[in-house]
């Protein structure tokens, strides 16, 4: 009776999301080996993309003036620390990475290198600030506390229809830890107790062309009145070109 | 007890196979499907005033305009939203995602087979339905109308819907000035993730795009009717007594507000004017060094040479004769030379100009699919060659019975053997000559039915039909036919979709008596919603259209007459105003550097008539 209702409540939770988690490499019902998340993974996600810089541009390639926060629901006390900004009191304290950080590094104009570090680990790395993404896709004891924080990665595929494979699916990756930074490089902030929840999609033209979709809410109870909602777009390069590695700059 | 065990089961057992629950629906034909139904808004934590205040005047960071693109918006006057045809306008689809606004979605399914016929989409602010088909039909022919909403085909590419989008009239892709042309295509995706789509769009525009732009925005699902659906707009005068052949725009140059966003957003100038460099990371660094002087040049056309258009004619070109059914009893035929609007019933057909001639073999059978009646009337637009090629055989194919057996055939023993021609004299001087020299034009072609009013009438099957003489337009015999319970007018040379109006200098046209023409169009031409259906438009050549397109084409020569002006009072020579590429904004969509019409001839035309005293071209009213 309690197993049945144990199966009732998981597969009640699954139609509702209307996704499953793909399996994690463990024993499968048979006693075969699932696959790893690498061998899992519905789409190939790794190499070089590049931002294409359409949307907040005025926020993302030029460093808005100070207290131009516009579209990010701040509370007073996120205002008051945006409105201190000051880069020169960053660069003296060392912290040049503040905008850097897993909740705006996306944003910043740059490219990514994504790859496999292991079966079970994706990686991102970015010129733009030389900053350095990991996705678990197994159970960690991170410590977190730098500016890309813990990120919990998973695939949530749709199941396949009748008896079909299952279709191919997002990534979801739930990034938490983190030290605090900026949302935008003039001093619009997010907290330590921000958690960011990121859906990866790739999508492909019929030109051929392939773009790497980030879906991003940003729940930060320290300093948002509501969720921040942004996606953000890549493009597939075929290979290093434009790849230029470069510090984090607070200007 | 047993009974929930059972079905706790079965609801195991089903996902185990793979049949899904909530959130998404049964596998179908047209494929896995993902459940958009239900209301939606969209977020604008992104771009925040820029989507709700439509972006400031010279606020293009970001789009790949080309220089067409740049130098349109550029140009363009805020004020140009006072113009009555601007004042209602419908959203195109690049556009209405980004604007601010709700959405319902629905599914129309077989009710038979329960296949997803299509997705359906209703927007807020501007009453529109959109429909994605998803049973795989083709897409129309070029020559069919566009619309706000285009015509949009949808698969599914995994759990993404992608949808792709033609047949999209010319519209903005900012409310600043931003251009779209009617070639643009659009791709797009839609990924669900919870209550939260994820909307990405590719918009294609070989006229105004030096690549294609992609863009994303969200929309989350509202949990309630958003109750506000409708649109309250009616055109009205807004600038009491301006004379409707002004258009407001800015000269090359001459934007007084240019630096309005950059100099408040603090972004340099030559960031500010966009452009496909402007969307790149390294980007960054040019502008970090980006002076004043850098943007400067970019605020004029370059130096060069002019640019031919970059859109298809709609006319296939296979030497066939394509029908298109346009509105009521009129049908389009495409595909020799000058369109041939035919309106069909009881009494016989009637023709509106009969195409170059190559074909009209195949124009005959055409018509013949289309009706059993005699061809009883052509009426000539026009006494060019594409308008007037076939008068002679599609005159030979017909006959009018309103003739036979009357008094003339007592007079003439021909009466009535073969179709009458009508035109304005003018057209049947330019074709024939005096008695004892040598005509332009066999005589068989001649109009046999001459008027010389403004205004000739008929009650041609069940429908007034009117054709409206306009005076020192393309030619100095140039008419339109409008159709009144059909609800049609077919313009002849006064108004295409494919080139710079024909203006025949020495055959008596002029730009003040085109504009006044296109003006007497829209004088008789009413919309059914948000400048889009109503009364439906046959051009000259090129696709189907309705009064948006008309509007937008007044707009375009009116502009340019301007700029012509301009240099003429600063006592500019001919070839001076030539060199000046006044014209490069709308090159790429109506441009030729080769062939009969050139954009070379248009801008000499229009020099000429503005160096001419204007003619009388006295409007309908």
């Amino acid at each position: 009776m309690q197993r049945l209702t144990g199966v009732l409540l998981l597969t009640m939770s699954v139609g509702l999301s209307g996704a499953m988690p793909a399996a994690q490499g463990r024993v499968g019902g048979r006693g075969q080996l699932r696959p790893t998340p690498k061998a899992a993974a519905p789409f190939d996600l790794t190499g070089y993309w590049t931002a294409v810089v359409t949307r907040d541009w005025r926020f993302r390639m030029v460093v808005p003036p100070k207290g131009d926060y516009a579209g990010v629901p701040l509370n007073p006390a996120a205002r008051a620390v945006a409105d201190s900004w000051d880069p020169a009191r960053d660069e003296a304290a060392g912290e040049q990475c503040r905008s850097y950080g897993a909740a705006n590094i996306m944003r910043v104009p740059g490219r990514l290198h994504i790859t496999w570090q292991d079966d079970q680990t994706l990686k991102i790395d970015t010129d733009a600030g030389t900053q350095t993404r990991v996705f678990s896709f197994a159970a960690t004891s991170a410590a977190g506390g730098g500016w890309q924080g813990t990120s919990a990665a998973q695939w949530e595929v749709l199941p396949g229809v009748r008896g079909q494979p299952p279709l191919t699916g997002s990534l979801k990756v739930v990034t938490t830890r983190l030290k605090p930074g900026y949302l935008r490089k003039n001093g619009v902030p997010y907290s330590a107790k921000t958690t960011l929840t990121e859906y990866f999609d790739r999508v492909t033209q019929p030109n051929g062309d392939t773009h790497l979709i980030v879906t991003t809410t940003i729940d930060d109870p320290e300093y948002l009145t509501q969720p921040y909602l942004y996606s953000t777009n890549f493009k597939l390069q075929a290979d290093a070109t434009g790849w230029a590695p470069r510090p984090c700059s607070a200007r | 007890m047993r009974t929930s065990a059972h079905g706790a089961a079965i609801l195991a057992g089903l996902l185990a196979l793979g049949v899904p629950l909530l959130g998404q629906n049964a596998g179908t034909p047209s494929g896995p499907g993902l459940d958009l139904a239900g209301y939606w808004v969209n977020v604008f934590h992104q771009d925040a005033g820029l989507a709700t205040g439509g972006g400031m005047i010279g606020d293009y960071g970001g789009i790949p305009l080309n220089e067409a693109g740049r130098i349109y918006a550029l140009s363009w006057d805020a004020s140009r939203m006072t113009v009555r045809q601007q004042q209602c306008p419908g959203y195109v689809v690049p556009y209405f995602y980004f604007a601010p606004q709700s959405f319902r979605f629905w599914e129309e399914r077989d009710p038979y087979t329960q296949t997803l016929i299509a997705i359906k989409m209703y927007t807020q602010t501007t009453e529109q339905t959109r429909t994605i088909w998803m049973d795989g039909r083709p897409h129309p022919p070029a020559y069919a109308s566009h619309s706000w909403s285009g015509f949009a085909t949808g698969a599914w590419q995994g759990h993404i819907l992608t949808v792709h989008t033609t047949h999209l009239k010319r519209a903005w892709l900012r409310v600043n000035g931003v251009p779209q042309s009617d070639a643009a295509t659009v791709d797009e995706y839609f990924t669900r993730h919870g209550d939260r789509i994820t909307y990405v769009s590719v918009v294609t525009d070989p006229v105004y795009l030096a690549e294609p732009w992609i863009r994303t925005v969200d929309f989350v699902r509202a949990p309630r009717d958003p109750a506000s659906w409708l649109y309250a707009c009616d055109d009205a005068e807004q600038i009491v007594g301006r004379p409707d052949d002004v258009i407001p725009s800015h000269l090359f140059g001459q934007n007084p507000y240019l630096r309005e966003y950059s100099e408040m957003r603090k972004v340099p100038l030559l960031g500010a004017l966009g452009g496909p460099e402007s969307t790149r990371p390294e980007y960054v660094a040019t502008l970090a060094a980006a002076t004043e002087a850098d943007a400067l040049p970019r605020l004029r056309p370059a130096a060069g040479p002019l640019r031919a258009s970059v859109v298809p004619d709609p006319d296939p070109g296979d030497r066939q004769i394509h029908v298109w059914p346009v509105q009521g009893n009129v049908y389009m035929l495409v595909g020799d030379g000058g369109n041939i609007a035919v309106q069909i019933g009881e009494q016989g057909v009637l023709l509106v100009d009969s195409g170059a001639g190559r074909l009209s073999d195949k124009v005959v059978a055409a018509i013949r699919t289309l009706s059993p009646k005699p061809i009883q009337f052509i009426i000539n637009t026009s006494f060019h060659p594409d308008h007037t090629g076939g008068n002679a055989p599609l005159r030979a194919a017909g006959a009018d019975p309103s003739v036979i057996g009357s008094f003339f055939s007592t007079q003439f023993a021909d009466a009535g053997r073969g179709a009458t021609i009508i035109a304005q004299l003018n057209v049947l001087n330019r074709m024939s000559a005096p008695a004892g020299r040598p005509a332009p034009t066999p005589a068989e072609g001649w109009p046999s039915d001459t008027f010389v009013q403004g205004r000739r009438r008929k009650y041609h099957n069940g429908e007034a039909v009117e054709i409206w003489h306009r005076p020192h337009a393309s030619t100095d015999g140039d008419s339109f036919v409008q159709f009144r319970r059909s609800d049609v007018i077919a313009t002849g040379d006064l108004f295409t979709t494919t080139q710079y109006p024909l203006i025949d200098v020495k055959n008596g046209g002029s730009v003040h008596g085109l504009i006044q023409a296109l003006n007497d169009i829209l004088d008789r031409t009413v919309y059914k919603a948000q400048e889009e259906g109503g009364t439906i438009i046959v051009p000259g050549r090129g696709r189907v259209t309705d009064e948006w397109e008309v509007a937008e084409y007044r707009d375009m020569i009116a502009i340019i007459r301007d700029r012509v002006q301009a240099m003429i009072t600063a006592n500019a020579t001919l070839d001076q105003i030539k060199a000046a590429r006044l014209t490069v904004d709308y090159d790429t969509r109506f441009g030729a550097t080769s062939g009969p019409w050139t954009t070379d001839m248009f801008v000499e035309a229009v020099y000429t008539s503005l160096m001419q005293p204007p003619p009388a071209t006295a409007g309908l009213r």
